[in-house]
C-alpha cells in the first residue's frame, strides 16, 4: 500500500459521499514520494517538525496534516531554500522517508465538518448543536468567564485569549474552526474560533458593541486548538477504509507556552 | 400666510445663505479643513502616493473644518467617543473603523451597531481617515522604532534595521518586562524557553511575514511581533526548536504592537498641523485569560 494509493481510496470514499476533488486545491503531496510503501499513517492538525519527529519514532511515515508544512497556505518553498530550519526539516524528511499529504479543503467540505465535530467534542457541546443553524451551540446559560473557564480547561490549553465582560450572560455561541472565526452579529453571544485578525473584525465589533451597551464575548482559542482535535476524527474516519496499516492521531498541540 | 410674508422670508434665507457662502469662500484659504489635513501629509510623508491603497476618507465630509486631531491604532466607537468629548473632530486612524480591511461594512450593513457607530460619526460631524499603507512605508520603520523606543531600546545592532541589541537577560525576564511596560493584559503569547539569553530582538510589529522572519532570525534570538499567523511565523518559529536553533517569539496582539506607532504619528503630525491639538487616542489590550 503506497501513499499515493491511500489518496485515491480517500479520493474515493469522498466521491462516494458526493463530494468531487477539486481541480484547485492546497491538498496535494508536499514532501516525500508518493509511491512510498506506507508503514503507518498519523494524521495531524500541523506537520510540525516535532511532529514529524513523534511520526517517524512511532514508524508512523505518511503524515497528513490539515495545516501547511512549509511556514505558507501554499507551502511554497522557494523562499525558504538555505533557511537552516527549513533544510533540517527537510532533510528529517528525507532521511525518515515520510511522505506528507495535506488534507484541508477536503476534509472542511465533510459533513458534519470534522474540524469542527472534533472541537465540539473536546468541549462537550456536541449535544447542544442548533438542528437548525450551523455552527451555533445552544448552552445551559452560564457566563462568558465560567465558559472561558471550562473551555481552557477542557482543552488544557495554556493560550486562550477572550474578548468582552466576563459576567455577561451566554448562551447562544457559533464555533468556527481554524481562521474561520464567526463574524459576531446581533443574533448570538459568543463567538469561538482559532485565530483572526485583531483588526477589522470581532474584536473592533465587539469593542464598538460594548460602547452601546451590547455584550458580546470572543473566545480565541488558537488555530491548533481549534482544529487538531479535528484530525482526530478524521483518523477514525480514516480507519473505517484504511484496515491494512495503523491510523493514528499525533495531535500538534498548542504552541505557545 | 400671505405673499409678502413669504417674500420676506425668501429675502432673509437668502441673505443668509449669502452670509455663508461668503463665509466659506474665505474659510477655503485660510481655514484648515480636513482635506487640507491630508494634503500636508501626503507632501511630507516622504514616498509617493500610490494609485491602490486603503488609506483615504472612510466617514464624513473632507471639507470640514479641524478642531482637533485624534491618532489612533483602530477607531473604535469608544475611541470615537473620547475624541469627540475633548473636540478632536478628525480621526486619523492606523486599523479599519468599519470591521473589514476595505471598511466595507458588508453583512453588517444593517446591523445595529455598525448603525450606531455611523450615527455617532454623522451625529458629531467627524471625520474618519485611514492612514496604514503609507504609514508603513515611512523610513524606518516609524511603527517599529516606537514599539523598541517604549520598551526602553535604543537602535540599534549590527543586523537589519529593526534588530535591537538589548542588554542580556532571558526570555522570561524579557516577557514580564514586556507586558509590564506595554500594559498587556492578557493578550501574550510566547514560545520559548523562559531561561533562554537574549541579547538581540527582531522588533516587527503588526503581522510579520516569514521571509523577514527567517532572515532576522539568522541572527536575532527573538521576534518581538504583534499578530503572527499561526500557519506562518508561529510554526516557523516552533520549528526552530527541533531544528536546534531555539528561536523566541513574543506576540502582542495587532492593536497593542501598533499603540507605540500611532502615539509616534500624534507627534510628527503636530509639527505639519501646528493650528489644533494632536492626540494619541489609545486602545488597550481587549484580551483577557481564563481563570486556571
Amino acid at each position: 500500500m503506497t501513499a499515493e494509493q491511500i489518496v485515491a481510496r480517500i479520493q474515493k470514499t469522498l466521491l462516494e459521499k458526493g463530494i468531487t476533488w477539486r481541480a484547485q486545491t492546497v491538498d496535494t503531496f508536499k514532501a516525500g514520494a508518493p509511491a512510498t510503501e506506507v508503514k503507518g499513517i498519523a494524521t495531524t492538525g500541523m506537520a510540525t517538525f516535532d511532529v514529524l519527529r513523534r511520526a517517524a519514532a512511532a514508524g508512523r511515515n505518511f503524515v497528513i496534516t490539515h495545516e501547511p508544512t512549509f511556514y505558507g497556505h501554499t507551502d511554497e518553498t522557494t523562499g525558504l531554500r538555505g533557511d537552516p530550519t527549513y533544510e533540517a526539516k527537510q532533510r528529517f524528511i528525507s532521511d525518515h522517508h515520510i511522505v506528507i499529504f495535506r488534507f484541508h479543503d477536503h476534509a472542511h467540505a465533510l459533513r458534519p465538518d470534522p474540524l469542527v465535530a472534533g472541537s465540539a467534542r473536546m468541549l462537550g457541546w456536541t449535544q447542544y448543536a442548533s438542528p437548525s443553524e450551523p455552527r451555533i451551540y445552544v448552552l445551559p446559560p452560564t457566563t462568558l468567564g465560567a465558559l472561558a473557564t471550562e473551555v481552557a480547561r477542557r482543552l488544557k490549553s495554556r493560550a486562550i485569549r477572550v474578548a468582552g465582560d466576563p459576567t455577561m450572560p451566554v448562551t447562544r455561541i457559533a464555533l468556527g474552526p481554524g481562521y474561520g472565526v464567526p463574524a459576531l452579529t446581533s443574533s448570538f453571544d459568543v463567538a469561538v474560533g482559532g485565530e483572526a485578525a485583531e483588526a477589522g473584525g470581532n474584536a473592533e465589533y465587539l469593542l464598538d458593541a460594548a460602547a452601546i451597551g451590547q455584550k458580546k464575548g470572543l473566545i480565541l482559542l488558537g488555530h491548533m486548538m481549534s482544529e487538531d482535535f479535528g484530525m482526530k476524527e478524521v483518523a477514525e474516519w480514516l480507519q473505517g477504509f484504511v484496515s491494512d496499516v495503523p491510523v493514528e492521531w499525533i495531535p500538534a498541540g498548542e504552541p505557545f507556552s | 400666510m400671505t405673499e409678502i410674508d413669504l417674500s420676506r422670508r425668501r429675502f432673509v434665507l437668502g441673505t443668509a445663505a449669502g452670509l455663508v457662502s461668503t463665509r466659506l469662500g474665505r474659510a477655503q484659504s485660510t481655514q484648515l479643513t480636513a482635506q487640507v489635513v491630508t494634503d500636508r501629509i501626503r507632501a511630507a510623508i516622504g514616498s509617493p502616493w500610490l494609485d491602490k491603497t486603503i488609506d483615504g476618507f472612510k466617514a464624513g465630509d473632507p471639507s470640514t473644518v479641524v478642531t482637533g486631531v485624534a491618532t489612533t491604532v483602530m477607531a473604535t466607537l469608544d475611541v470615537l467617543q473620547r475624541a469627540a468629548a475633548a473636540g478632536q473632530n478628525f480621526v486619523v486612524t492606523q486599523e479599519p473603523v468599519f470591521y473589514g480591511a476595505n471598511d466595507e461594512p458588508g453583512n453588517r450593513a444593517q446591523d445595529p451597531v455598525y448603525l450606531a457607530k455611523k450615527a455617532f460619526i454623522d451625529q458629531k460631524r467627524l471625520v474618519v481617515w485611514r492612514f496604514s499603507d503609507h504609514w508603513a512605508a515611512r523610513t524606518p520603520n516609524q511603527s517599529a522604532a516606537a514599539l523598541a523606543t517604549k520598551l526602553g531600546w535604543r537602535s540599534n545592532s549590527t543586523g537589519g534595521a529593526a534588530d535591537y541589541l538589548i542588554p542580556e537577560t532571558t526570555l522570561g525576564a524579557l516577557i514580564a518586562d514586556v507586558r509590564k511596560r506595554l500594559e498587556i493584559r492578557g493578550g501574550l503569547r510566547s514560545i520559548g524557553n523562559d531561561g533562554m539569553r537574549v541579547r538581540n530582538v527582531f522588533v516587527s510589529p503588526g503581522g510579520p511575514t516569514v521571509p523577514s522572519t527567517a532572515e532576522a532570525l539568522r541572527q536575532a534570538d527573538v521576534i518581538l511581533t504583534g499578530e503572527p499567523r499561526e500557519w506562518e511565523v508561529v510554526p516557523y518559529a516552533l520549528d526552530t526548536w527541533a531544528s536546534e536553533r531555539g528561536k523566541g517569539l513574543i506576540s502582542v496582539g495587532r492593536l497593542v504592537s501598533e499603540s507605540p506607532g500611532m502615539e509616534a504619528c500624534a507627534v510628527w503630525l503636530r509639527t505639519l498641523i501646528p493650528e489644533v491639538t494632536v492626540t494619541a487616542v489609545t486602545v488597550s489590550d481587549p484580551y483577557w485569560r481564563p481563570q486556571s
